[in-house]
């Protein structure tokens, strides 16, 4: 599972970089072509929900995506194979 | 099946503003409605006039968006005429306490089988920012420009007052807590009413010193006092701050209820 936010609905609250516990979310710095500044995401493949939705076989976590008030925040299947980038934490 | 499965996707975006709360309500009304695994055809979605109101426009099912003030008239109705509909109303503070007041008190009176979940904004947002019946003391409205210097409305005092089964109040900041209230809300038989507050940064915030979304909402969730807090200090005989507001589940009873299911009544 892949974390997304879906630029044609976000607005730009940056609510969602207030809400993660591993501040996935960070504040955006350039306007796309609807002049919104959508939030980053910072090594996503952090997300508790990205990690393990297939293990438990159900959603995990999801604060991020119950506080979005756009809808914007949404997981994606991953393509077989896709490269992984790896984050460890200190 | 998630909740995005209960959105008109067609109509999304939605028209409300940017970081305004009631999406976040709604997302989690949603998620506890998907939790019980009914099926669209048997839920129904009601509201009045209002931003808040504008929610059922936004949702699959069958659903009415009717006169200001009047949903849970409108409510009732669908809920007397065919007890195996699952009915949940969406209400505004204006909607519900100002214009609906009475109609509120009544159906809690009544014990009416519907789940109200209120966005209380504390503000007429659809109209540009007048004052309503729960602007707090001191804030400022178009219709209060010096502050406001009434007392307000406490919604769920005043349902606990008038007989709901079950009565809790939570905010936008706490959803996974909101989502769970609105599920016990709805697997209550009798009258439930949810109290959720929201930030309204277009007509509340702004005239109110929070200059970004996530001001007014740090001040939601460091004004929110947990009732089991609460009830310590009062035990402690401690001072309540007179800024903070009391979140958690207020009241769970089985009060008799109105417009059962022939198969829900108890003898
Ligand atoms: C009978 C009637 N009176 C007044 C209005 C104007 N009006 C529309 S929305 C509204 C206030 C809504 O406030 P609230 O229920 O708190 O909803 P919010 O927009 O804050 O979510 C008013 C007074 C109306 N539409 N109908
Ligand atoms: S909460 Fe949603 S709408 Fe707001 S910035 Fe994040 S993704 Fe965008
Ligand atoms: S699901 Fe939880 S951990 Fe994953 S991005 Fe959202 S808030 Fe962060
Ligand atoms: S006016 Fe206020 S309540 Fe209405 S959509 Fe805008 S922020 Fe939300
Ligand atoms: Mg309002």
């Amino acid at each position: 599972m892949k974390l997304a936010i879906d630029e044609t609905r976000c607005k730009g609250c940056n609510l969602c970089t207030k809400v993660c516990p591993y501040k996935i979310f960070k504040e955006g710095k350039l306007p796309n072509l609807r002049g919104i500044v959508v939030p980053e995401l910072d090594r996503p493949e952090r997300c508790t929900n990205c990690r393990l939705y297939h293990l438990y076989g159900r959603q995990l976590c999801g604060v991020c995506q119950l506080t979005c008030p756009d809808q914007a925040i949404h997981w994606v299947e991953e393509e077989p194979y896709e490269p992984h980038k790896v984050a460890i934490e200190y | 099946m998630s909740f995005e499965d209960w959105f008109r996707q067609d109509r999304l975006p939605h028209i409300y503003c940017a970081g305004c709360g009631n999406g976040t309500i709604i997302n989690c009304t949603l998620a506890a409605v998907d939790a019980m695994g009914w099926a669209k055809e048997d839920t129904v979605f009601v509201s009045g006039i209002g931003c808040s109101s504008r929610a059922p426009g936004y949702i699959v099912t069958d659903s009415l968006h009717t006169t200001h003030g009047r949903a849970l008239a409108f409510a009732t109705g669908v809920k007397m005429a065919n007890p195996k509909l699952h009915v949940v109303v969406f209400t505004g503070d204006g909607d519900l306490a100002a214009i609906g007041g009475n109609h509120f008190i009544h159906a809690c009176r009544r014990n009416i089988d519907l789940t109200v979940v209120c966005m209380n904004n504390q503000i007429y947002g659809m109209t540009g920012g007048q004052g309503s019946p729960t602007t707090p003391r001191g804030c400022i409205s178009t219709t209060t420009p010096y502050g406001s210097t009434e007392p307000a409305f406490d919604l769920s005092e005043l349902a606990i007052a008038a007989g709901a089964n079950y009565v809790a109040r939570w905010t936008s900041y706490h959803v996974k807590e909101l989502e769970r209230a609105v599920k016990t809300g709805l697997e209550t038989p009798g009258f439930s009413f949810i109290e959720a507050l929201v930030q309204c940064p277009t007509n509340f915030g702004r005239r109110n010193k929070f200059r970004q979304v996530a001001d007014q909402i740090e001040y939601i969730k460091a004004h929110a006092l947990l009732k089991a807090k609460r009830d310590r200090l009062l035990e402690q005989g401690e001072r309540i701050p007179e800024d903070m507001y009391v979140v958690g589940e207020l009241m769970r009873r089985s009060r008799p209820a109105m417009g059962l299911a022939p198969t829900e009544v108890k003898p």
